[in-house]
């Protein structure tokens, strides 16, 4: 009688062992991404406006639909990274993507910085030269250290109509957003 | 022949606890990881920087774009008040109130994450266009037959999701006891 749940206990404890491993492989195992999602948009160092959700079409990036999005791709390995621009007056924020589609950096303007949008993005190894220069930080400029050299920038603009909707998508393509070379610093 | 028997049974036990288990936890959820207020339920760190394997693994399911820790939090509702299933065949009423947020959106999705709204309507109901009751609590209809008030017309048959989007929001962040999220109450069925 004892054999029978001894084999039924190791098949437990067995069971354990693959959930864990399940759950801890599962995101290596995993072919799409938030990133190859978006691969084939043309983001790179420039904002793209994510096209909006329709009612009975797929939504595989799960977003809003009341919501405006850009979306910008950049690596740091080219230099530091910025986005700069002046977005409408409206609650908006910003989200920084690693590869594996982990948030690694967010804020939205109600952590008071208004319409303004200035980003800095740098790895370690410029955030270390940044500190070394002693430069003065412009006021309203946040700095961001991220670990990863590719991300992506996503920002969230919610338009309070949907008449506004054009123009908030117009003012949010245009801010600028990308990477500075070395040399021009 | 015993030990064969005893063998097969192992890991016929193993393999349906190790893969069953993962699916459920991944799923629902219910068991780690996940939030439950009433109805809804939300995966808290989803947008944090170092979310936990469970969260990890549901990240690379959805493959979407969380919303980050300071942006929001999103909570979705597969089931009533009551735990029966949503279904287009009922109408339901969203009803009560929503933690502090500097606006939300509720949206109609099926099981595929399609949003199901009729589509003569906006896709979406947003806490600024919605008319409320004197203490700021909402009543919002959902289904697809004609309903009165704040009415989130749906088109279609079969199961669906509520998805409640808080923006801006201080739930679950430390810093607010205000966890109240508005009851689904089912009301007439086909």
């Amino acid at each position: 009688m004892i054999r029978p749940l001894l084999w039924i206990l190791g098949g437990l404890v067995l069971g354990g062992i693959i959930h864990i491993i399940v759950i801890l492989t599962l995101p290596a195992l995993a072919e799409q991404s938030v990133w190859s999602r978006v691969a084939t948009l043309a983001a790179d160092n420039r904002m793209v406006i994510l096209p909006p959700v329709q009612a009975g079409e797929p939504n595989p990036l799960g977003l809003d639909p009341e919501l405006a999005y850009g979306l910008c791709r950049v690596d740091l390995a080219n230099g530091p990274a910025y986005v700069s621009g002046v977005l409408p007056d409206a609650f908006w924020s910003v989200a920084l993507f690693n590869p594996s589609g982990i948030v690694t950096y967010s804020t939205t303007n109600r952590d008071g910085i208004g319409q303004t949008l200035e980003l800095g993005i740098f790895n370690a190894a410029q955030t270390r030269l940044l500190a070394q220069q002693q430069l003065d930080i412009a006021e309203g400029l946040l700095v961001v250290e991220s670990v990863s050299d590719k991300l992506l920038i996503l920002v969230r603009l919610a338009p309070p109509h949907r008449a506004m909707r054009a123009r908030f998508e117009q003012e949010l393509s245009e801010v600028e957003c990308g990477t500075r070379a070395a040399s021009g610093t | 022949m015993r030990f064969v028997f005893y063998l097969l049974m192992m890991i016929t036990v193993a393999l349906g606890v190790g893969f069953g288990l993962s699916y459920y936890a991944l799923t629902d959820g219910r068991l780690f990881g996940v939030a439950q207020v009433g109805p809804w339920h939300a995966w808290p760190d989803v947008g944090a920087n170092t979310p936990n394997p469970y969260t990890r693994g549901h990240l690379a399911r959805t493959a979407a774009f969380e919303l980050g820790q300071a942006e929001g939090l999103e909570f979705i509702a597969t089931v009533d008040s009551e735990g029966e299933a949503l279904t287009r065949d009922c109408a339901y009423r969203v009803d009560g109130k929503t933690p502090l947020a500097t606006f939300w959106t509720l949206v109609a999705v099926d099981d595929a994450g399609i949003n199901i709204a009729a589509s003569d309507v906006a896709p979406a109901m947003r806490s600024s266009g919605i008319a409320r009751a004197d203490d700021g609590s909402i009543v919002i209809n959902v289904g697809t037959r004609l309903l009165p008030r704040n009415w989130l017309e749906l088109s279609g048959e079969g199961p669906f999701r509520l998805v409640l989007t808080l923006y801006d929001t201080a739930a679950f962040s430390g810093f607010s006891s205000d966890a109240s999220m508005p009851s689904i109450i089912r009301g007439d069925c086909a």
